[in-house]
């Protein structure tokens, strides 16, 4: 299964986005983000794994910030 | 010590509150939101947990929209200068502390906003904001409930009138939130501002702003845990309105006040209190020279008293040598003493929380009777 991370930057939308993950069945957890410091500083991301088109729709659908989505793998 | 000003603050923590604030000593020195070791991740988890919590209890659409503040003015500061801007119009009512006056009056003196006063005790409150209302009302913004009298202001009526005209609507719950039912769906508030140490009963230096509306982040800038390489202020909710570490003991005080709310039942804690605030009512009304303001049956359990020919002061001094904590005075509400009359001699303040006990109460009637038969025989 492929897995992602959906940087969130803020704390916050990362738990929350995780919650929203883990009650709709996906493997989800919530992580500092080791990428894109460069584009964005320092902050949190989600690790979700299955389809990253249907995580992101979920978590957009919840207001569920996104600043950047990295495949993993 | 009868302690009657938790208006003020409440006076007696819960047990209960007292423990998680240690508990979050002793397990979560951390700054949360900063950091990816584990006691960091817990403390930001029980954080997030508490926004839960928090936006489930008033209606609030979202948790991220619960912002952690160090209290009511800060949550109201945050308002007035996050939303307004140079050429809006302001109302607010006429019984405003000065957390809310203070801050209209200096957006007056020094940000170009116009500020208008509406009658707080209107009998048709749909006219009166009619007639105040401008083109360019940009927010409304009142207390809920005055720390005064208790009068309880139509916040219904008020959130109405503010969507027919387009207009934001801004709640100063102080003296209400945990005390009297509050859903800022049902009721359509934009932004509520609690003192969560009154009656959520957390620990001092605990507040929220809950933000439905548009908020700029005016009045604090700086370390917020995200976005760290821009040099902007980021506008995310709730972390661009929380810069600065947060006050986790403060946080999680209020999560155990607002459990202890929840369980005892904020219907059956208003009942207790207002049942107190009657029986002060009616035991200060019979005597004489005493005249009472506020204790309505269907206010917050907040009620005044002057005495004839005695400053307020001197009767909470009397009172305090009793053992009776009181607050005299203005109680930072200026406009609301103007209103009741009383802006030359203040008043003495009573305010029950939910451990007064009707034999304390009792003991503040006998005590004032006392008082008041040795003023007669005088």
């Amino acid at each position: 299964m492929k897995q992602t991370v959906f940087a969130t930057g803020t704390i916050t939308h990362a738990i929350k986005g995780r919650d929203i993950l883990r009650r709709h069945g996906f493997k989800a957890n919530m992580e500092r983000m080791k990428y894109g410091m460069k584009d964005y500083g320092c902050g949190y991301g989600i690790v979700a794994t299955g389809n990253p088109a249907v995580i992101e729709r979920l978590l957009r659908e919840q207001d569920v910030k996104i600043l950047k989505i990295i495949p993993l793998g | 010590m009868i302690y009657l000003d938790n208006a003020a603050t409440s006076g007696v923590k819960p047990l209960a509150v007292r423990q998680a604030v240690q508990r979050a000593l002793e397990n979560y020195s951390v700054n949360p939101g900063r950091s990816g070791y584990h006691s960091a991740i817990k403390a930001s988890e029980a954080i997030y947990a508490t926004r839960v919590a928090v936006a489930e209890f008033f209606g609030a659409a979202r948790p991220e929209h619960v912002i952690f503040t160090a209290g009511c003015t800060q949550s109201v500061n945050m308002v007035l200068k996050g939303v307004l801007q140079p050429g809006d119009h302001l109302l607010i009512s006429d019984m405003e502390h000065n957390a809310v006056a203070r801050p209209a009056f200096w957006l007056r003196d020094y940000a170009g906003v116009s500020v208008d006063l509406f009658d707080a005790a209107a009998n048709d409150m749909e006219a009166e904001l009619a007639r105040k209302i401008k083109p360019n009302t940009k927010l409304i913004f009142c207390l809920h409930a005055s720390n005064v009298t208790g009068l309880v202001l139509p916040i219904e009526t008020i959130a109405r009138v503010a969507h027919r005209y387009g207009i934001l609507f801004g709640v100063d719950a102080a003296q209400s939130a945990g005390v009297l039912p509050i859903s800022m769906k049902k009721t359509g508030i934009d932004y509520l501002c609690v003192a969560a140490h009154k009656g959520l009963l957390a620990p001092m230096g605990t507040g929220l702003l809950i933000a439905e509306g548009p908020i700029k982040p005016s009045l604090l800038q700086g370390g917020t845990g995200t976005l760290s390489v821009e040099l902007a202020q980021p506008n995310t909710l709730p972390e661009g309105l929380e810069s600065g570490t947060v006050n986790l003991p403060g946080i999680m005080g209020l999560s155990a006040g607002l459990r202890f709310v929840k369980q005892k039942g904020s219907d059956t804690l208003l009942l207790h209190e207002r049942a107190l605030c009657q029986r002060l009512k009616n035991g200060l009304q019979s005597l004489p020279g005493v005249r009472v303001y506020g204790g309505l049956l269907d206010g917050a359990p907040v009620l005044s008293f002057t005495e004839e020919n005695c400053p307020s002061e001197e009767t909470a001094a009397f009172l305090a040598k009793k053992g009776i904590a009181v607050r005299a005075g203005l109680h930072c509400a200026p406009l609301a003493h103007r209103k009741i009359g009383t802006a030359d001699t203040g008043t003495v303040r009573l305010s029950p929380g939910c451990f007064t006990t009707l034999p304390q109460i009792n003991t503040v009637v006998s005590v004032m009777q006392a008082r008041r038969t040795t003023h007669r025989s005088k």
